[in-house]
């Protein structure tokens, strides 16, 4: 005890200093998901707020562990994820590259491709609902313009289409914070090594392959890590474009959640799903730290 | 191929990409100036044949076809919410931040890992306990209780920000400016703030955005125009019968234009920022 | 009137112990030079003084005033540190003048103070530039001058020069020397060279491990080392020490060769007590290239390994009781490798050791 005292005697100013960050979440975050994860073990319905007593034991997680539509959300929301951070990667990788190249306006360049980084989800949501719209919209009525499809395609309701379409929506949303953190370590790159690498008889490819990547790495990892704190961005983008419709065909996991708390009102029930999610994100985050920090060690440089 | 001509082809393609990606943009700014009509046209039109300030009008109570939207409460509570939040999840990240960069104390990596990891928490998932308790303590739908929530979601990129800012000014001149005759209090407002303003001012707009965009707790927290914020009330558009296409483009583009300002102005530090407090661990 | 005393000064970090127990009477305008190996604790106990850390136990007094619980500002001193400190967002002005206004002096006496301060250390010209506009030397006179503006009762240097070339610490180091003797204040000086601490210090506290091994002035520590540390540490090139056994008043090495002990130890060292032998080079010269001098002298054929000519003399390498040693040759000559000299001892000037506790066996 004596050293409990101690040592709060001794750090103070650091701990006075940090204990309004911790006090906030605390209140805004930990509280609640304690919370949320007593009532994940419960049968609590919006509607009936006795219900929050109804002790279940483990019978929500039972319940989403059996339940079909759940998996597929699942398993749809991490292949998206894949799918959208591999893209958003690879194309950021590749604008990076290409600007890196440029001399003359590098400088209006590099602001031109944040342009969608000013976006809030809810508005690149809102913005492909309006250019995939199958009346009204510029994608379709250009394509039929120039005699490519004569029908509509229905970007927003089939289901492969449409989950092109929200998958665009967010490399669309977040390519560009790939881009500039790749710029920014081939800014940061020293250029002696590419010269030795080309005296030493290196191709392009191999320069590009073997000593430009390489230091790469941790710059992108670092994006990815970035990108994963907040994946769940996407489900404002899903919300707005398709409501997880139709008939769930774009259903992710944060629009399930959304769905069973508020529009079925089992609470319980979508703190359990939520958890997973929260696991998910950990997951993905912890993921790409842990590449980060492996990646900075092979550069010791750093 | 000579070099001159490869260079030629790159800015070339690079700038074709750039217009594809900006596309989508442009084209949701151009629709919020023509009309409602022009843009439901089939065949589509594509020029514009006039262009017309009447959808910002309506959204603002303004003109003939007033929306039933009321844009202006909505802009006034985002304006409200984003800046008070955005003060204190600055001035709380800041102590923070100060503190991890300045400090050795017991438990210090471990704590800025949880902060850090409290938020991945993703905002539908942390919505839904909220809600409850703030139903409960009576906060719910009020401007308090959204600020509550982005002052803390803020917090932690605040912290990482602002931690890596102060790190890069040296130990010594807080101890020099001790010499000097500064007390600690003094020496960090006279010595180490200013060197670490910028910094600490792009952390601020950092989280401005995030609140000015915020979307997944804000559509949970709010209900009428007491507290629902901008994002919250494009939504709006959508709930009515027919969609009013050239409201909601002039209602986006009161929401990107604050955030477009604001990050150009932050574009080279939140690059800096972010990188050096990666990178550099 | 600033004395500066230490009572068993402590430092701890946690459980792990830095400085342990230091005792160090420093007087009125004294310049005293603390010197050690890196991680002896040197910094610590210059930032203890200046009250930038904690004192875990014992007493600093600044003046007749116990200090421990003053903050930095109160102590009345100024720090020059060795990245120099300098307030980026400042002028040079700016940064001379800063304490003054801090103490919320009259702008008309900054404005006196600093152009004094400035004048003293050639800085007139640089006044209105920043930090990052000004090389090395300058950011380091710079420094110099704002611990000087105000008039400190104590003056606490952390390795100033070590960031500078080395014609610019020679020339730093004139400097310093110079301004203790215009501004007279006492002065703490930390360093890890050995050069710096005999050429300004009016005494010199060697440090070890959080100790203080000896303390006393240039002269004192290069001729009485107290042990084979600060025999090894001060002077340069280091002295020579080879370890081996009294018999009959001789060491006698592992070679086999011996060496008569010093005349002030003869028959005072018992038989078979393992000993260290030291002397500098200095006083082992080749006949014929000596410093006429008289004393007792002691003839020694050595085998040159190599000559490093310097101009007015030569260092030569060569091996004694199976140990690398050094000796001076003035006036020198060419000397091939392999070749054999006949060399004088100034036994006089040689130093004992005991083996086990390296401490020195002089009374
Ligand atoms: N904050 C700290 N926590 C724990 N140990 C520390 C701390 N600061 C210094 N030390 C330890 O205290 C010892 C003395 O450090 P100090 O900085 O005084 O050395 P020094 O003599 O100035 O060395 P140098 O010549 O390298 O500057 C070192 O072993 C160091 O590792
Ligand atoms: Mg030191």
């Amino acid at each position: 005890m004596s050293r409990f005292r101690r040592t709060i005697r001794e750090n103070a100013v650091p701990f006075a200093l940090i204990s309004p960050a911790i006090l906030v979440i605390l209140i805004v975050v930990l509280l609640p998901l304690l919370f949320s994860f007593y009532t994940s073990f419960s049968n609590y319905k919006l509607i009936r707020p006795d219900t929050l007593w109804d002790w279940i034991g483990l019978r929500n997680y039972e319940r989403i562990m059996g339940d079909w539509d759940f998996w597929v959300a699942f398993g749809r929301t991490v292949l998206f994820l894949t799918v959208a951070l591999n893209l958003e990667m690879l194309f950021g990788l590749g604008l990076a590259l290409l600007v890196n190249k440029i001399t003359y306006g590098q400088r209006t360049m590099r602001t031109i491709m944040m342009f969608p980084m000013m976006f809030s989800p809810i508005l690149v949501g809102f913005q492909f609902k309006y250019l995939f719209n199958d009346t009204i919209g510029l994608v379709n009525n250009a394509l039929q313009a120039l005699g490519i499809t004569h029908e509509a395609i229905p970007f927003l309701v089939d289901r492969w289409w449409a989950f092109f379409s929200i998958a665009f929506a967010e490399i669309w949303m977040s390519t560009s914070i790939f881009a500039i953190l790749i710029l920014a370590g081939l800014f940061a790159m020293p250029k002696d090594p590419v010269e030795a690498a080309k005296v030493d008889g290196c191709s392009n490819w191999q320069v590009f392959r073997h000593i430009t990547l390489p230091f790469l790495m941790p710059f992108i990892y670092i994006a990815m890590t970035i990108r994963s704190l907040d994946v769940a961005r996407a489900y404002d983008v899903v919300d707005v474009m398709t409501g997880g419709g139709p008939a769930g065909r774009t259903e992710l996991l944060w629009t399930l959640i959304a769905r069973t708390a508020y529009d079925d009102a089992r609470m319980g029930r979508a703190n359990a799903m939520a958890y997973v999610s929260i696991l998910l994100s950990i997951f993905f985050t912890w993921y790409f730290f842990r590449k980060l920090m492996d990646a900075r060690k092979h550069l010791g440089a750093f | 191929m000579p070099s001159r001509t490869k260079d030629i082809l790159i800015w070339i393609t690079t700038f074709m990409i750039m217009l594809i990606i900006c596309m989508p943009g442009l084209w949701i700014i151009l629709s919020a100036f023509r009309t409602n009509g022009e843009i439901l046209t089939k065949p589509a039109i594509w020029i514009p044949e006039t262009l017309t300030l009447d959808n910002f009008r309506a959204i603002f109570g303004y003109g003939e076809n007033v929306v039933g939207v009321p844009v202006a409460s909505y802009f006034r509570n985002s304006i409200i919410i984003s800046a008070t939040s955005t003060f204190l999840a600055v001035f709380i990240g800041m102590t923070g931040g100060y503190a991890f960069a300045r400090y050795r104390f017991p438990g210090k990596g471990s704590t800025f890992l949880w902060l850090m990891l409290s938020r991945t928490v993703p905002g539908i998932a942390l919505s839904l306990p909220i809600f409850i308790i703030w139903s409960r303590m009576g906060i719910i739908d009020t401007k308090f209780g959204v600020i509550l929530v982005y002052t803390a979601i803020n917090v932690p990129f605040t912290i990482w920000l602002t931690e890596g800012f102060f790190r890069q000014v040296p130990q010594d001149l807080n101890e020099a400016a001790q010499i000097d005759g500064c007390t600690r209090w003094e020496a960090f407002w006279k010595i180490e703030f200013p060197l670490a303003k910028s910094g600490i001012a792009s952390a601020g707009i950092f989280a401005f955005l995030t609140s000015w965009n915020e979307y997944a707790l804000a559509s949970q927290l709010t209900r009428s125009t007491d507290s629902k914020t901008l994002p919250v009330g494009l939504m709006d558009f959508t709930a009515q019968f027919t969609i009013d296409w050239a409201g909601m483009c002039a209602m986006a583009v009161i929401i990107i234009i604050p955030a477009l300002i604001l990050t150009f102005l932050v574009q080279k530090h939140l690059i800096a920022g972010l990188t050096f407090g990666g990178v550099k661990g | 009137m600033a004395e500066v005393s230490l009572k068993n000064v402590v430092k701890r970090y946690g459980a792990l112990e830095v400085v342990h127990g230091i005792d160090l009477e420093i007087a009125h305008n004294e310049f005293v030079v603390l010197v050690g190996p890196s991680g002896c604790g040197k910094s610590t106990t210059l930032r203890m003084i200046a009250g930038l850390e904690d004192i875990s136990d014992g007493e600093i007094a600044i003046g007749d005033k116990v200090v421990n619980m003053l903050p930095p500002r109160k102590r009345n001193i100024s720090m020059v540190f060795q990245n120099y400190a300098l307030y980026p967002h400042m002028s040079v002005r700016e940064n001379l003048g800063f304490s003054l206004k801090i103490a919320k002096r009259a702008p008309e006496d900054i404005t006196k103070a600093v152009d004094d301060a400035a004048d003293i250390l050639g800085l007139t010209e640089l006044l209105e530039r920043t930090p990052a506009e000004l090389s090395g030397g300058q950011r380091q006179r710079v420094a110099m001058g704002r611990a000087i503006v105000r008039h400190p009762d104590v003056f606490l240097f952390d390795e100033p020069l070590s960031n500078l070339d080395a014609k610019l610490r020679t020339q730093m180091r004139v400097e310093i020397k110079k301004l203790h003797s215009k501004v007279k204040t006492t002065i703490v000086y930390v360093t890890h060279d050995q050069i710096e601490a005999m050429t300004l210090a009016d005494r010199i506290v060697i440090m070890k491990d959080g100790h203080i091994v000896q303390i006393g002035t240039p002269l004192e520590v290069f001729e009485r080392p107290v042990d084979t540390f600060v025999a090894g540490f001060i002077g340069s090139p280091p002295m020579n020490l080879i370890e081996g056994s009294v018999k009959d008043d001789h060491v006698v090495f592992s070679d086999g060769r011996s060496l008569p002990v010093p005349p002030d130890f003869t028959g005072k060292i018992a038989n078979g007590r393992r000993v260290v032998f030291g002397f500098r080079a200095d006083v082992l010269m080749p006949k014929g290239h000596t410093l006429a001098e008289s004393g007792v002298l002691h003839d020694i054929d050595l085998t040159i390994d190599m000559a490093e000519p310097l101009g007015s003399e030569s260092i030569l390498l060569t091996t004694l009781g199976g140990q690398d040693i050094q000796a001076r040759m003035h006036n020198p000559r060419p000397v091939t490798s392999g070749e054999v000299l006949t060399c004088e001892l100034h036994l006089e000037k040689c130093h004992l050791f005991d083996a086990d506790t390296t401490q020195s066996l002089r009374g």
